[in-house]
């Protein structure tokens, strides 16, 4: 896009400068706040209000579907909500059963628990009665919709291979026994969920990576999703409602300037491209002259 | 206390993830592809094994329990695998077409419900009833919808009020692209920052990231210097 002969300059620079900049300030603007968090305030929006209002309608002995739709790099960006999330239904007393959609997740279920032990110690969490790990059930859609209808026609372990007999997943039969699905997605299995759990009636909430908000936020819209978590940011408002700062809150200054370093950088970009062109226009014509 | 294979995975998990990352030099990389590979052949045993295991739980399980139909299943499964023989490979296609037959029922039965008539009935909302802020909101909906429709509207010529819609259609889909894009920004920064901080809490395991992080970049330089980048990347 560039003109043939040019004389270099500011202009030049700002136009054609090595990408390799941009990934080095981005990294190190994230870094440092990372290491040396600034503690920015940050404000909530209302998605967040209302996913917060969806938990804060759960009551003790719920039965609550807690699906993980992610691969282990989705799991950095929303761990946030789900550890949030997590703390918030184990205070409530809600009955968990972890699923999982994606074979790098099944892994993910011990690393929440870890991060909530005090909350399920203190609130007397015993594995079975209170909480399950059924790893790996979502493969695909066929084991969804079979699942939402006859729930241990596919489920009959946890992840370890124990049976899940005599666990408080007795009292699950179909979608309809479910109280709420919380999920978790990078969206592999969600639209999977939204069809044959949302559709039917199970209240369902989400908390979605950044690109997944556009597509995702019509579901709420139209009433098929309660609330939409959004990206590690909502994440970290969550946090900030419950009063338990974590990972989001920590991220919010790395990520404020992360989008403040990109904006310097478009209009660096934008600048030097229009200017530099202009420059050069003005040289063609002066030696028509 | 932190054991010694706690620290061992940290130190190569921040190596290889690291690794990784070299590819933002710009150049092929031998440590990016060991990473690369790695991953790969990580993510293959993975999937293997986690896929046995369903098979396993949801099918031998409860044929043992005497469930004999998943036996058919099981069958299907089998002649799916036949899709590697070159001469019976054609038994493969029954499971298939079983399997698109069933896809398709199992999604468009739902898909017409949530990404079409609900998705509809979202857009037709109050536009004189409600609060300011909602009657905004709602204004701004379907006067967008609208505008936004007329943008796709192919056969028809684009003139007078309707080409005015359809410009202003267009420019509504420049807005919303930007939007996405700050949105797929904040994704891409979200998945970064995550990644930093489960090597960054707690504290202990910071200095193995920074020292990756340095000693990567000094291998990069280095082996970019002495022209062995290209030279000891293996081919695809």
């Amino acid at each position: 896009m560039m003109m043939a002969k040019d004389s270099g300059g500011i202009l030049k620079w700002m136009a054609e400068y090595d990408r390799r900049y941009v990934y080095l300030v981005l990294f190190l603007v994230m870094v440092g706040p990372l290491l040396r968090p600034i503690g920015m305030p940050i404000s909530v929006s209302p998605d967040t209000v209302q996913y917060y209002n969806v938990l804060q309608q759960v009551q003790p002995g719920d039965k609550v579907f807690f699906t993980l739709n992610t691969e282990f790099s989705g799991y950095n960006e929303i761990q946030s909500g789900i550890i949030a999330t997590m703390r918030v239904l184990v205070e409530k007393h809600a009955r968990i059963a972890f699923g999982v959609a994606h074979v790098e997740a099944t892994v993910i279920p011990e690393l929440i628990v870890k991060a909530v032990q005090a909350e399920m110690t203190a609130n007397d969490y015993q594995y079975g009665r209170d909480y399950i790990i059924l790893g790996y059930i979502f493969p695909n859609e066929a084991a969804v919709a079979a699942g939402a209808q006859d729930f241990h026609g596919v489920v009959t372990q946890d992840w370890l291979g124990r049976p899940i007999a005599g666990t408080f997943l007795d009292e699950i039969d179909d979608w309809e026994d479910w109280d709420l699905i919380a999920d978790f997605t990078t969206g592999i299995a969600t639209s999977f969920l939204i069809n044959h759990y949302a559709l039917r009636g199970t209240p369902m909430i989400m908390n979605c990576i950044g690109i997944m908000i556009a597509s995702e936020k019509p579901y709420v819209d139209s009433g098929v999703l309660l609330g939409l978590l959004q990206s590690m940011r909502g994440g970290a408002e969550l946090e900030f409602l419950i009063g338990r700062p974590g990972p989001g809150l920590t991220a919010m200054d790395g990520f404020s300037f992360g989008h403040y370093a990109l904006i310097i950088f478009i209009l660096i970009g934008n600048v030097g491209y229009f200017g530099y062109t202009r420059q050069q226009q003005m040289r063609v014509d002066r030696e028509a002259k | 206390m932190v054991d010694f294979i706690e620290i061992s995975v940290v130190a190569v998990g921040t190596f290889l993830a690291m690794s990784m990352f070299s590819t933002l030099y710009g150049k092929s990389s031998p440590l990016y592809a060991l990473a690369e590979e790695s991953y790969i052949g990580f993510a293959t045993g993975l999937t293997i094994i986690w896929n046995i295991d369903y098979i396993w739980k949801t099918g031998i399980v409860n044929i043992m329990a005497g469930d004999w139909v998943l036996l058919f299943s099981i069958l299907l499964g089998a002649m799916m695998l036949m899709r590697v023989h070159p001469k019976y490979g054609y038994v493969a296609r029954l499971p298939i077409a079983i399997v698109l037959g069933a896809q398709f029922g199992l999604s468009l039965r739902t898909i017409i419900f949530t990404g079409f008539i609900q998705q509809i009935s979202a857009t037709i909302v109050p536009l004189f009833t409600g609060g300011t802020q909602t009657l905004i909101y709602n204004w701004t909906i379907v006067i967008c919808v609208i505008f936004m429709l007329t943008f796709f509207f192919y056969t028809i010529e684009m003139k007078g009020a309707l080409g005015m819609s359809a410009r202003f259609g267009e420019y509504l889909l420049y807005i919303a692209f930007g939007a996405v894009f700050a949105q797929t920004f904040m994704g891409r920064l979200g998945l970064v920052i995550g990644f930093l901080q489960s090597y960054t809490i707690p504290d202990w395991k910071t200095p193995y990231l920074l020292a990756s992080m340095a000693l990567v970049l000094a291998l990069i330089m280095y082996m970019d210097r002495a022209g062995l980048l290209e030279k000891l990347t293996p081919e695809e």
